[in-house]
């Protein structure tokens, strides 16, 4: 219901805050650029935006205030009540009212205005008009600077309001200031109210909330009450009494026995009958606080008397500490009960029970034979519900044990274990072996297991399997690999050197360069033959032969060469006779060749000798601009 | 405290390193390193990763069916402590690790015997076909007609020794 919009209320800017920020809006969100020289009805409609514009977001945002916060008709007649105890009800509708107000004059201010721009001929004067409309509404609103102050402040004193059900279940505590209604609702509930020595503590009402019985309760806890007639109290006071007058609760009246509050029990006495009537139809109970202080029967006899006289009238009285927390659950469970109670013949005497009741229906078997079913209930929940109820000595709680040694106390769980042999409690259990786990080799047959696999081990042992075969090498097969390795590293050798001589382009053969005679005899040398400076050798001869041919080519002057080239090709035959042994076999070279050229001339295609264009698309001729020449080359 | 097998590559994570993946259907990756992570990132199979044990299993390299190594197994139900099991399981362990570690390496070795037949047979070859790189064919011919000649000559001179 309106229970949780007080917290949505859109936040209430000051005046000024207001006109800002609608009128830089206006800047932002409408066009900005017109010129004398426009069509005047584009003028006008330019101008006419703006003032609409300003117009509308006023009226949206005060609308919006008026509709956020509360009619205090439409809510709960508590909160309507509250609302007017703190807020002063005629004010707040005074100030709702003038926002109203003045939002109407907005909306009647922009609408002459636009009326009155259809009128307009220039460019000024439709800005003029524009200023005009725009400063009248924001003085409009300068003018609520006073009720949108208010407004924000209800807002957010609203905000902060505690949101209490007027419908649940409530527990609503009253009495004298300082008698310990905070205490009882700290204890009671989650609730962590300021509990302090002096008066007025508590200076609004605080809501807590608490399980019973599996439903949920509130528990409110009121700021004291003093006593005087209902039009002298302040507004802190009337909180508590708006509390009383509204809320269905069950209230408990609570009084100081040991008079600590500072008002004796006749005074608190009088003020209990005095708020009498507000507690027609609620459940009440008295709490008798502070009885460690003092208890009922240390009381002189006419104070006795008092509480005698309550408890006569059927109204319960229950002792209790907040201190102690002696009687405090004793309270609550009574309290609730009786609200149960009450809640539930308010609803047998309503109409709307009828429908409930006629839906439920209570099953009662019938009995099928004489047999005894009685319920079960197990030996465990017995025994523990004996342990409550009798002040049995517990056993020694592990808490019990760290408030005893303090600092000493190491948490031990191995000692509740359940193991086969008692002293083995305390053990430290290995878990990891040079990187395996032990947990992986628990097995209850592991001994039978390792003797098996150890009769296998000396079953393949006996086997041989073990057995290291190194087959001693014969000799010949050592040699085998001496020499296997002096060819590899040979082979390396000469990768190596034929990659050293780094020789780029056509290589020439062996044949053609000379070999030295040392080089050669050491070559030889090298691969195991015998070459010792033998006269009848035939390189010893070639060198000599080919020396004496030099010799005699120098000495002799006659017929010099003719060329260069005939000097090389006369001692060879020519390519085209190389090869060939008599003149029929040249013949039938020659034929082949010219057979096999055949084809390739029919076909007219190009061959090796013919024009080859290296560069088809030469840069210099593609590259740049066609500028005064002409493309006839390319 | 365990140490877990890392899931690419087999390898132990100990307590305090590497990464665990959970996958939606809630089964659990570890990776002992962030190589293994990301190979598996990568969707790599392990199996065929061959600097992995799950490759080396897979494809021969390793022993993989042994009595031996059927002692270290996940075990699902724990067995309450018992001191004297506890004793006797870990000097189990100790020579179960043995044995199994003697058993691991026959079977390599095993394997790698093969590789010393073709060594062999492959510096045979070698010899066979380039042996004219570091001796010529008939290196110590000449001399060894020489001396068969002598020889041969010294005989003739016996025998004509003998007739006279």
């Amino acid at each position: 219901m309106a229970l949780y919009n007080f917290k949505k209320i859109m936040v209430v800017p000051t005046a000024k805050e207001f006109i800002d920020i609608t009128l830089s809006k206006t800047q932002r969100k409408t066009p900005t650029v017109v010129h004398k020289h426009y069509q005047i009805h584009r003028i006008r409609h330019f101008y006419m935006r703006k003032v609409k514009f300003t117009q509308q977001n006023y009226h949206d945002r005060l609308t919006q205030i008026l509709t956020d916060f509360p009619k205090l008709d439409d809510i709960h007649p508590f909160y309507a009540d509250l609302m007017n105890v703190l807020y002063d009800k005629d004010h707040y509708k005074l100030a709702l009212g003038q926002i109203n107000i003045a939002k109407n004059l907005i909306d009647n201010v922009a609408k002459d205005y636009v009326r009155l721009m259809k009128y307009g001929d220039s460019l000024y004067r439709c800005k003029q008009l524009k200023r005009a409309a725009l400063g009248r509404m924001c003085t409009i609103l300068k003018r609520q600077k006073s009720s949108l102050e208010y407004l924000e402040q209800v807002r957010q004193h609203l905000s902060r309001l505690p949101s209490i059900d007027p419908n649940t279940r409530t527990l609503l505590l009253c009495g004298y200031p300082n008698v310990g209604k905070s205490s009882f609702i700290n204890k009671v509930t989650r609730a962590d109210v300021d509990v302090q020595p002096y008066a007025f503590t508590t200076k609004s009402l605080f809501v807590g909330h608490m399980d019973y019985r599996y439903l949920r309760w509130q528990v409110v806890d009121t700021p004291g009450i003093l006593d005087h007639p209902l039009e002298e109290r302040n507004t802190i006071e009337m909180q508590a009494i708006t509390a009383l007058a509204h809320l269905r609760a069950a209230v408990l009246y609570v009084m100081d026995v040991s008079e600590q509050c500072g008002h004796t029990l006749q005074e608190q006495l009088e003020l209990f009958n005095n708020i009498r009537p507000l507690f027609a139809n609620k459940p009440l109970i008295i709490v008798a606080n502070k009885c460690d202080v003092k208890k009922i029967e240390e009381l002189p006899e006419e104070n006795q008397k008092i509480f005698a006289d309550l408890s006569a009238e059927g109204i319960s009285v229950i002792e209790s500490s907040t201190l102690t927390e002696e009687g405090v659950i004793q309270v609550k469970n009574e309290a609730c009960d009786r609200l149960l109670a009450h809640r539930v013949d308010t609803k047998m005497k309503s109409k709307k029970v009828h429908d409930v009741l006629n839906r439920l229906h209570l099953a009662m078997p019938a009995k099928r034979d004489q047999k005894e079913r009685p319920p079960f209930i197990p030996e465990g929940a017995l025994l523990r519900r004996k342990a409550m109820e009798v002040d049995t000595p517990k056993r020694k709680l592990e808490r019990d044990l760290e408030m005893e040694l303090g600092d000493d106390y190491i948490l031990d769980l191995q000692k509740y274990w359940d193991l086969m042999n008692e002293d083995e409690k305390s053990d430290k259990i290995p878990e990891v072996w040079q990187g395996h786990n032990i947990a992986d080799y628990i097995d209850p047959d592991i001994m039978k297991k390792l003797e098996d696999l150890e009769k296998e081990e000396e079953l393949k042992e006996r086997a041989g399997e073990y057995d290291s075969d190194e087959e001693s090498e014969d000799e010949e097969m050592q040699e085998i690999r001496a020499l296997a390795k002096q060819i590899r590293s040979k082979k390396q050798l000469m990768v190596l050197t034929s990659k050293e001589k780094d020789v780029h382009g056509p290589r020439m053969p062996r044949t053609a360069t000379k070999v030295e005679k040392k080089k050669l005899e050491k070559e030889m040398r090298g691969l195991g033959l015998d070459v010792n400076d033998n006269e009848e050798s035939h390189y010893v001869q070639q060198v000599r032969r080919s020396r004496s041919v030099a010799k005699k080519r120098k000495r002799e002057t006659s017929a010099p060469p003719t060329s260069k080239t005939r000097s090389q090709s006369a001692s060879r035959p020519p390519r085209d006779q190389s090869g060939l042994r008599d003149p029929k076999m040249a013949k039938k070279a020659k034929k082949m060749m010219k057979n096999s050229q055949k084809d390739m001339n029919r076909l007219g295609r190009k061959g090796e000798s013919d024009r080859h264009v290296f560069d088809l698309k030469p840069k210099h001729l593609m590259a740049g601009k066609r500028k005064s020449g002409t493309t006839d080359r390319r | 405290m365990r140490i877990e097998k890392c899931y690419f590559c087999s390898g132990p994570v100990y307590p305090g390193h590497g990464v665990m993946f959970v996958r939606n259907d809630c089964k659990n990756f570890r990776f002992c390193k962030s190589k293994c992570h990301r190979n598996f990132k990568r969707k790599r199979n392990p199996r065929k990763t061959r600097w992995t044990k799950a490759f080396r299993k897979a494809s021969g390299k390793e022993l993989t069916v042994d009595n031996s190594l059927e002692f270290e197994k996940r075990r699902n139900i724990p067995v309450k402590y018992n001191r004297q099991l506890w004793d006797k399981t870990v000097e189990a362990m100790k020579r179960v690790e043995e044995i199994k570690l003697k058993r691991q390496a026959k079977f390599i070795m095993n394997r790698l015997k093969k590789g010393k037949q073709l060594e062999k047979e492959e510096a045979i070859r070698e010899v066979k076909k380039n042996i004219h790189l570091i001796k010529a064919p008939h290196a110590g011919k000449a001399k060894k007609l020489e001396e068969k000649m002598v020889q041969k000559l010294q005989e003739d001179v016996d025998m004509a020794d003998g007739d006279i």
